[in-house]
C-alpha cells in the first residue's frame, strides 16, 4: 500500500497553490511535511481527500498504484486513506459514537454489532485517554481546541486507514494535549499504517520521529531528508532554507 | 338532551359557517394559502362502529400505536369515537379521559367550565365549522396533585377519502397536577380528498407540568388540516409543547401559547418535514399576558421536491407584563431546488424590562460538512442522511418520549431515503 503524488498541480478561485509536487508515502513509514503558514501543505492534505473545492489541473495521485486523482472522498476513505482536519467540521446532532458508527459501518458490508462496535470504541478511547461522556456529545460542538484533535485521531484509530495525512494536528494544543494525541499517533504507527504528517512547527516531531522530512515552500517540495533536516529547521528557522533555495534559483 | 351551553355555542358558530366565504391567507405579497381546490361539499362525516381492541383500528394507527405503554387512549375514526381506555387506577383517582361527548355526558359542569374558554368560533370559516359540527372529540381532566408518567393518547383517524373530521380536544390539568398528553392525526395514502377542521384546548392551571406533543401524518393523499390549538399556561406552570408536521396536502393552523400567570414557562419545539407537492402554512404566537414569564420557541424544517413551508413566529408581550423573558428562532433546510421556505418571525412588546429575540434563518446542506462525512467513508446520501437527522435531533430530543422519539426518527428517515435521489440531484447542481 503506498500513496503517490506525482507533478501535483492544484488551484483554487483560478489560483495555482501547488506548482508540480512528487511524494510518497508507503505503508509503514512516517513523513513530515514541513513549511511556513501559506506554502501549501494544507491545500496538498484537502486535495489528497479530494476537496472539490481545489482543482487538480496536472499531474495525478495514485493510491496502491491506481489513479484516484478524480474520485469522490467517501471512495478514497473505503480505499484506505485517511485525513485528519486542521479544522475539523462541526456536525450539530449528531453524536460522536452515532458519527462513528455510521463511519465504521460506511466501510463494511455488514453493518458492525453494537456489542463489537461499544468493546471497540472503549477500547480507543482508553487509548486516547478520553472520557467517556465524550462519545455522547455532539461531534465537535462545543469542544476545545484539544478535544477536536482527539476526536480526529479517534476516527483514525476506529477507521484503520493504511495511509493518514494529519493536517496541523499539533497547532492549538498545550503540551500535555499534544503528549496524549503523540501518544495515539505512537501507538496506532506500526507496519499496517503509512503516515504524512503535516506541520508548522518541529514540536511534535519530537514526540512523533518521522523516517523522512520535506519541506515545501510557495507550493513546492525544496528540500528532503531525514529527521535531522526537521532538527536542522528547528535551529536555523525556514528564513535558513529560503535563502538557499533563493541562492539556488538565482545561479 | 345536550347542555344549554354547547347548544348555543353550535348554534352561533354555525351562524359564523354560513355567513364566512370560504377563506384566502394572504400574506406579504407572494405567500397565499388557499382552499379553493377543496371540493367542501362532496365531504362528509363518516361514522364507524367501535372496537374493543387496538388490533381492530386501522393499520394507520395500529402501526403508530405499536408496542407503547398508555395511561389512556382515545381514538377517533371519521367521525366516530371507536376506542377509548383508561387504566382504572388512573380513573379512581379521579382521571378524566374519554371522548369530548361522553364527557359532557357525564361531566357538564366541569366541562362547560372550560370549553372553548380560549377559543372562538369568530376566527373563521373553519374554526366555526369545528365548533359547530364536531363529533367524538377528546377531554382529558387530570385533577390537582394527580402525577401521570404513562402518555395520555389521543388519535385521529382518516381512513376514507370524502371524509369530513370535525374534531374537538379539550384537555385540563389541574394544580401541581403531571401528565403528558400526545394527540395524532393519521391517514394513510389516500386517493382523494378529505378534511381535518380541528380545534385542540390545553389549559393547565396552577404548578402544573404538562408535556405535549402533536404528531401529524395524512399521507400524500389530498387531505385538508385547518386547525387551532391553543395551550394556556398557569401561574408557575410549566408546558413542554412538541408539534410535529410530517405531512399533509395542505396544513394552515394556528399553534399559540399563552404565558398566562407569573411564573409560568413554556417550551415550544416543532418540526416539519413537507415533501411532493404539499404547502404548510404555520402561525404560532407566544403570547405574554403577565410579567415574570418565560418562553422559548424553537422550529426546525426541512423541504424536498416541490413542496412550500411558511412558518409565522410572533412573540407578544401586552402591557404591563414587565420581566418577561422570551426567544424565538426558526430555521428552514431547503433539500430541493423547487421547494420554498419563509420564515418570518416577529415581535410586539408593549411594555418595557423585557428581553426578548428572535432570528430565523432559511438554509441548505452544508457541503463543508457533507465534504467532512465523505473522508470518512460515508457516501453522500448517508452523509446527508445524518446531517438532516442530527439537525432535527435536538428537536426530536425534545419529545422526552422514547417510543415516540423513535416513531418519528424512523418516519424523518424513511421521508429522506424516499427522497435521496432528488438530494442528490440538488447537491451536484449547486
Amino acid at each position: 500500500m503506498s500513496l503517490e503524488i506525482q507533478n501535483l498541480h492544484v488551484s483554487t478561485d483560478d489560483r495555482e497553490i501547488l506548482h508540480g509536487v512528487d511524494l510518497s508515502v508507503a505503508k509503514g513509514e512516517t513523513h513530515a511535511l514541513m513549511g511556513p503558514n501559506g506554502s501549501g501543505k494544507s491545500t496538498l492534505a484537502n486535495t489528497i481527500m479530494g476537496n472539490p473545492a481545489y482543482q487538480v489541473t496536472e499531474g495525478r495521485i495514485l493510491l496502491n498504484g491506481e489513479d484516484v486523482t478524480e474520485a469522490e472522498p467517501d471512495e478514497r476513505a473505503r480505499a484506505g486513506l485517511f485525513l485528519a482536519f486542521q479544522y475539523p467540521a462541526t456536525i450539530p446532532g449528531v453524536s460522536v459514537a452515532n458519527f462513528l458508527r455510521t463511519a465504521v459501518n460506511a466501510g463494511r458490508d455488514e453493518p458492525i454489532k453494537v456489542k463489537d462496535f461499544g468493546a471497540l470504541l472503549r477500547e480507543n478511547m482508553e487509548l486516547l485517554k478520553m472520557d467517556p461522556a465524550f462519545n455522547k456529545r455532539y461531534l465537535n460542538e462545543g469542544f476545545s481546541g484539544g478535544e477536536k484533535k482527539r476526536a480526529e485521531i479517534l476516527q483514525l484509530a476506529m477507521l484503520r486507514p493504511q495511509i493518514a495525512v494529519l493536517d496541523e494536528t499539533d497547532s492549538g494544543l498545550d503540551i500535555d494535549a499534544l503528549r496524549v494525541v503523540s501518544d495515539g499517533v505512537n501507538a496506532l504507527r506500526g507496519p499496517d499504517l503509512g503516515t504524512l504528517i503535516i506541520t508548522h512547527y518541529t514540536r511534535i516531531l519530537r514526540y512523533v520521529r518521522p523516517d523522512f522530512v520535506h519541506i515545501m515552500l510557495d507550493g513546492r517540495i525544496v528540500r528532503e531528508g531525514g529527521a535531522d533536516l526537521a532538527d536542522q529547521l528547528e535551529e536555523q528557522g525556514y528564513d535558513f532554507i529560503r535563502e538557499e533555495v533563493s541562492a539556488a534559483d538565482a545561479s | 338532551m345536550p347542555p344549554s351551553f354547547l347548544e348555543q355555542s353550535r348554534r352561533s358558530a354555525l351562524e359564523v359557517y354560513e355567513r364566512e366565504p370560504l377563506p384566502t391567507w394572504r400574506r406579504s405579497g407572494f405567500w397565499t394559502t388557499t382552499v379553493r381546490n377543496l371540493r367542501l361539499d362532496e365531504l362528509e362525516p363518516r361514522h364507524h362502529d367501535p372496537v374493543a381492541s387496538v388490533e381492530e383500528l386501522p393499520e394507520v394507527a395500529r402501526e403508530a400505536l405499536a408496542g407503547d405503554e398508555l395511561a389512556g387512549l382515545v381514538v377517533q375514526r371519521g367521525a366516530s369515537t371507536v376506542h377509548t381506555t383508561l387504566d382504572p387506577a388512573l380513573a379512581e383517582q379521579g382521571v378524566v379521559f374519554c371522548s369530548l361527548e361522553r364527557a359532557i355526558e357525564e361531566h357538564p359542569e366541569l366541562v362547560a367550565r372550560w370549553y372553548m374558554k380560549r377559543l372562538s368560533a369568530d376566527e373563521g370559516k373553519f374554526s366555526a365549522a369545528a365548533a359547530a359540527f364536531w363529533t367524538g372529540g377528546a377531554f382529558l381532566h387530570v385533577p390537582a396533585e394527580v402525577r401521570v408518567e404513562r402518555p395520555f393518547q389521543v388519535v385521529y383517524v382518516i381512513d376514507e377519502p370524502g371524509t369530513a373530521q370535525y374534531a374537538h380536544t379539550l384537555a385540563v390539568v389541574g394544580q401541581f397536577a403531571e401528565c403528558s398528553l400526545r394527540e395524532y392525526c393519521l391517514a394513510p395514502d389516500l386517493e382523494g380528498q378529505a378534511l381535518h377542521a380541528g380545534a385542540f384546548e390545553l389549559y393547565c392551571q396552577t404548578g402544573a407540568q404538562v408535556k405535549l406533543a402533536h404528531v401529524q401524518d395524512w399521507g400524500s393523499g389530498e387531505v385538508y388540516d385547518i386547525s387551532t390549538k391553543r395551550v394556556e399556561i398557569g401561574r408557575d406552570a410549566h408546558c413542554g409543547w412538541v408539534p410535529i408536521h410530517l405531512g399533509g396536502h395542505l396544513t394552515k393552523q394556528q399553534l399559540d401559547i399563552v404565558t398566562a400567570e407569573q411564573g409560568s414557562d413554556m417550551r415550544h419545539t416543532g418540526l416539519y418535514f413537507t415533501e411532493g407537492q404539499e404547502h404548510l402554512d404555520l402561525f404560532t404566537t407566544d403570547l405574554h399576558e403577565q410579567g415574570d414569564t418565560t418562553g422559548d420557541t424553537v422550529w426546525k424544517g426541512a423541504l424536498t421536491g416541490d413542496s412550500r413551508a411558511s412558518y409565522e413566529g410572533l412573540i407578544h408581550i401586552v402591557e404591563g407584563a414587565q420581566n418577561t423573558h422570551t426567544y424565538l428562532q426558526t430555521h428552514s433546510m431547503l433539500l430541493s431546488p423547487k421547494a420554498k421556505a419563509d420564515a418570518i418571525p416577529s415581535l410586539i412588546v408593549q411594555t418595557d424590562n423585557v428581553s426578548a429575540s428572535h432570528g430565523g434563518t432559511v438554509g441548505e446542506v452544508d457541503e463543508e460538512l457533507v465534504f467532512y462525512m465523505m473522508t470518512r467513508g460515508i457516501s453522500r446520501p448517508d452523509a446527508v442522511r445524518v446531517l438532516v437527522e442530527g439537525y432535527f435531533e435536538p428537536v426530536v430530543q425534545r419529545l422526552d418520549d422514547p417510543s415516540l422519539e423513535a416513531l418519528v426518527r424512523a418516519r424523518i428517515a424513511a421521508k429522506l431515503s424516499a427522497a435521496e435521489q432528488q438530494v442528490a440531484a440538488y447537491a451536484a447542481e449547486r
